[in-house]
């Protein structure tokens, strides 16, 4: 029995103050924080997506096709870190095939077929529809199939067909934008919705999940676009990158005054958890959250694209900037979703207490785990970006 | 209609019709027999193995020290928080009545500083209150380096039991 009390006394060690027993590990870990990232990153590539064919934004053109690409390689991964961390990958699929609409958890293959296959899909299969079959003629062996079967071995390409295939796509994405977010909206009503959590029950948290979305999707495609651009020894479209600018400084605004809002309100009505909150923020999350997501993620972007709105240096260092920004605004949500995620398992619900996250490097629910499945989705996309280059593709008006 | 858009509604259909036989085929048996759940799970977890006991089962041998316990601070604590798992212990037990117990069935007997100290030792955390009643709900906070210290030279160890009764505290 000496054993069992041996155990007590190290997982004692983890805890500060008083915290019940169901408390002490943190169910949810880093891939739990890997999930609402991933699914943000889809929503807001697809947002800025859509910028350029709904909205009309035509600068925005060159990143049109990448930003589809994108958000479709982070869809196809945002389920396997939940399949990573439930650790029951032959059961991963009864959650798609058994959905319904009483639980938030158990609506997700609703939400995630609808807009993986119904949004996603048609919308990159209209577009491509018509280059598919003239990649497919031209093309010899694999890559041959590849487009043949994709394109479903259709061979149609007049302009009449083209044209339905235009505008089912318009429709499609006009869809897509309320889907995308549905699909991010949900996933902050899942955290929103716990009551008994007061670090995330708020009704401003599936709003809060869009916002910080649509932010960390476009710095993720502008990331991607001037990378993708120096591979190919491109020259940059300056004129395109600024404009993603702009957008990323108008929704981090909002992003930033809707947290600044839900912090606001909590530290005025000062509820019966406000204590147990403030040391946590002022202890355990402060790097997490007033550096790394606060000062880097969110007011040096934010005073760097305010400045870039009425003062513009030379191209070449407006370029560093935009390789910068990006990188620090994906680091910044990163631990966004970090202080939410873990933040709200830190603390005892008692208010009396707090316990320690640890994670290793290796094992399942480890660092080594999270970065892979940060990883695949940028394979994936290398692997759509060579069999379905946007760049190559034959200039459509989305008119 | 147009002979690409004939066939896109040919996947879908192919594709809800896999689903819809995956479905069937892949649900498992016992899904939706109590709700929209598995309901094996709950079967499957009635499999693994118990440690606990009942307090009544303690009873059964133990009565004096019930007895006792029920009129100190310590009632509404059941044996196994000090004692641990006791299920074995309370099943076999009886069978070795007056022989030495074998070491599998042995219960844990806390009675050194650091036992008493998992609940009692001082914490910021807990909340201060007077301890004047026994209906009390608040754990007695104690500083354990300042109460009764051991002496280290004599080689004392200064457990609480030997001024406590640790069923009537």
């Amino acid at each position: 029995m000496e054993d069992h009390l041996q155990n007590l006394y190290e997982v004692l060690s983890k805890v500060e103050g008083y915290v019940y027993p169901n408390e002490i590990e943190l169910n949810w870990s880093i891939l739990i924080v890997l999930y609402p990232y991933i699914t943000g990153l889809v929503a807001g590539a697809f947002i800025l997506a859509s910028l350029e064919r709904i909205f009309k934004i035509k600068v925005l053109k060159p990143t049109y096709g990448i930003a589809l690409l994108t958000a479709f390689s982070f869809m196809l991964v945002a389920t396997m870190p939940l399949v990573s961390h439930l650790g029951k990958p032959l059961r991963a699929y009864e959650i798609m095939i058994t959905p319904h609409s009483s639980s938030a958890m158990a609506i997700f293959g609703f939400v995630y077929l609808w807009y993986l296959m119904v949004v996603l899909f048609l919308e990159i299969w209209f577009d491509y529809r018509r280059d598919m079959v003239i990649w497919g003629n031209e093309s010899k062996g694999v890559k041959r199939f590849l487009y043949k079967l994709l394109s479903l071995w259709t061979t149609d390409i007049s302009p009449k067909a083209v044209a339905l295939d235009d505008r089912i796509g318009y429709i499609v994405t006009v869809i897509g934008i309320p889907s995308a977010f549905l699909l991010h909206g949900y996933v902050g009503f899942i955290f929103g919705s716990i009551k008994a959590n007061p670090w995330w029950s708020t009704v401003l948290m599936p709003v809060i999940f869009l916002f910080s979305a649509m932010v960390s999707g476009i710095a993720l495609v502008m990331l991607i676009y001037i990378v993708l651009t120096k591979v190919r020894k491109q020259l940059i479209d300056m004129e395109c990158l600024d404009t993603i600018a702009k957008y990323l400084f108008y929704i981090l605004v909002i992003d930033f005054a809707l947290e600044g809002l839900d912090q606001i309100h909590r530290i005025y009505v000062a509820e019966e958890s406000f204590e147990a909150l403030h040391k946590l923020v002022f202890g355990k999350l402060f790097y997490t959250l007033f550096i790394y997501q606060g000062l880097l993620g969110t007011v040096v972007p934010l005073l760097t694209l305010g400045t870039l709105q009425f003062y513009k240096p030379k191209a070449s260092i407006r370029k560093i900037i935009y390789i910068i920004l990006p990188v620090l605004v994906l680091m910044g949500i990163f631990f966004m979703r970090w202080n939410v995620v873990i933040g709200g398992q830190l603390f005892s619900k008692s208010f009396y207490g707090y316990t320690t996250f640890k994670t290793g490097l290796i094992g399942m629910e480890g660092y080594l785990m999270a970065a892979t499945w940060l990883i695949i989705p940028f394979l994936i996309l290398s692997f759509l970006l060579w069999l379905l280059p946007p760049w190559n593709k034959i200039e459509t008006s989305h008119e | 209609m147009p002979q690409h858009i004939k066939r896109l509604i040919s996947v879908f259909a192919i594709f809800i019709v896999l689903f819809l036989v995956m479905r069937q085929v892949l649900k498992p048996s016992s899904f939706g027999k109590l709700g929209h759940f598995r309901a094996d799970a709950i079967y499957e977890n009635t499999l693994k193995p118990m440690h606990y006991t009942i307090a009544d089962s303690c009873t059964k041998c133990h009565k004096s020290v019930r007895a006792e316990k029920d009129k100190g601070f310590h009632k509404r604590l059941k044996c196994e928080v000090c004692h641990g798992p006791g299920l074995k212990h309370s099943l076999f037990a009886e069978q070795f009545k007056g022989k030495e117990l074998p070491d599998s069935l042995k219960l844990y007997k806390p009675g050194e500083r650091k036992d008493c100290g998992v609940c009692h030792q001082k914490n910021a955390a807990r909340i201060k209150i007077q301890f004047d009643t026994i209906n009390t709900t608040m754990v007695h906070q104690i500083d354990l380096a300042e109460h009764n210290p051991p002496d280290l030279k004599a080689n004392e160890p200064a457990n609480c039991i030997d001024c406590h009764n640790p069923h009537q505290p």
